[in-house]
């Protein structure tokens, strides 16, 4: 593509500083999210306990702790190390980053899981999370209080009630486009409608656990169903 | 609620947004040093970075406005914070409701008191806090793993990340199929926008139409979802 390719470490230098800024950073946000606690428990006299605040994080924990695990384990296959540290410390991974990273990928023609399409998504991540924090910043944070007189109640019960099917329903085409692996596809399809249709409605525990079971049962099927054929056409051309 | 809105709240609300603007100037630098060792030319790039932006629009209107419904009950930095960081609406709320009820409280109610609040927020902040905290631990382990699997069989990494990204969304999209009929008019209807419009892009050659697609499909789906909810 270019004559500039002299040196081909370029890559392990973005992992290198990915892999170096991305804890840090991250280890920063999650000091600085900290912090209001702290100040609200030590510096007001609001008289809060810690037996209080143990109670109520138990309350919270035993219905989110076990996703804090497993969400990053589902992501991992998707996002790759550098994105990890963005995509977790943002939120908001399959309703806004990881669509982002799609739109990209089709864009420029990059296969997720390359390098090129390993830019594509954390550039594409990079993006976002600009429009996402200028979009906070200037609708909720200096408009918030002022908006909220004009937003009419039923358009934020509808956005707040149809936002997710109305992604998804873009997403899945977008996904389909970029992967261009028909039988992958099939595959992902046919095991999530089985978990979705049949499975959780007659074990509703597993309702919570239904994306990070249906990625591991599409990669592990897609992997042992994976065509042989042409390996084995180029050795005996060979 | 004059506690939920007190200067260090907001200081340390800026402060993450300012955290997240850093880290990705490092990352998009980190790319710009790296495209040429992954064939990727700097206009590639650009389009990435645009596309990527552009594509979040649509997601982050909605994100405000759900966000500003939960202003009344937290105050604006506790939201920015929530929000901003990892979080969302549904998961923020529902962590507040389960701490307020630790305090026989309700969100809103009359005793929601500054202390229901404060423990609400302390206890979402540290529920937030342990994804980033399996990430930071999780992540370097993963990647090692990773890394030997690509070793022992490198077309692992043509499958699994596809794979991954399939599985991920189809399950996501099926999950909300059976919740209503508006749902699955949603849905349908944004799915078809996309479709046509990427159809479209790819006959009129428009990479612009490609990049707007994903937020006018969301558009159209939400205008669909509030005929089919209020009709």
């Amino acid at each position: 593509m270019s004559t500039l390719t002299k040196q081909p470490s370029d890559f392990t230098a973005f992992e290198k500083a990915t892999s170096r800024w991305g804890p840090i950073t991250m280890l920063i946000g999650l000091v600085l999210s900290l912090l209001g606690p702290g100040y609200l428990i030590f510096f007001t006299d609001l008289q809060l306990s810690f037996g209080q605040i143990g109670a109520a994080y138990a309350a919270v924990a035993s219905a989110f702790l076990v996703f804090a695990i497993v969400e990053p384990l589902t992501y991992f296959p998707i996002l790759g190390q550098a994105a990890m540290y963005q995509a977790f410390m943002i939120g908001n991974i399959s309703n806004k980053l990881l669509p982002a990273a799609v739109v990209a990928q089709d864009t420029i023609d990059a296969q997720p899981g390359t390098k090129k399409g390993d830019l594509a998504a954390t550039t594409a991540i990079s993006g976002a999370a600009m429009v996402h924090l200028l979009s906070l910043l200037i609708f909720v944070g200096f408009l918030g209080t002022w908006l909220l007189n004009f937003v009419p109640e039923n358009i934020l019960e509808v956005v707040r009630l149809y936002i997710l099917p109305a992604i998804l329903g873009a997403v899945i085409v977008q996904a389909i486009t970029t992967v261009k692996q028909p039988r992958i596809i099939v595959i992902a399809l046919a095991i999530s409608l089985v978990i979705g249709l049949i499975v959780v409605p007659l074990v509703p525990v597993l309702a919570g656990f239904a994306t990070a079971i249906c990625v591991a049962l599409t990669i592990i099927v897609a992997w042992l169903s994976r065509s042989k054929n042409p390996p084995k056409a180029v050795s005996h051309i060979a | 609620m004059n506690i939920a809105n007190v200067p260090f709240l907001w200081l340390c609300a800026l402060a993450v947004f300012v955290v997240i603007f850093i880290q990705s100037i490092i990352y998009i630098r980190a790319a710009r040093k790296a495209a040429p060792a992954a064939d990727m030319t700097n206009r590639e790039l650009n389009q990435s970075l645009r596309a990527g932006a552009v594509a979040s629009i649509g997601p982050s209107l909605a994100v405000v406005l759900v966000a500003l419904a939960l202003l009344t009950l937290f105050g604006t930095p506790a939201v920015l914070l929530r929000i901003g960081l990892i979080g969302s609406a549904a998961t923020e709320t529902a962590s507040a409701t389960m701490a307020a009820q630790t305090m026989g409280s309700a969100l809103g109610d009359e005793n929601y008191t500054a202390q229901v609040f404060a423990i609400a927020f302390i206890a979402m902040s540290i529920s937030g806090g342990m994804w980033l905290i399996a990430t930071l631990l999780m992540t370097p382990l993963l990647k090692r793993g990773s890394k030997k699997l690509s070793q022992v069989n490198p077309t692992v990494m043509t499958i699994i990340p596809g794979a991954a990204l399939l599985g991920a969304f189809s399950m996501l999209t099926v999950t909300e199929l059976p919740k209503s009929s508006v749902h699955l008019v949603t849905i349908l209807a944004s799915a078809t926008t996309m479709t046509t419009l990427l159809w479209l892009a790819k006959v009129l050659n428009a990479a612009w139409l490609k990049e707007w697609a994903f937020g006018i499909a969301i558009f159209i789906g939400l205008v669909v979802a509030y005929l089919a909810h209020t009709v």
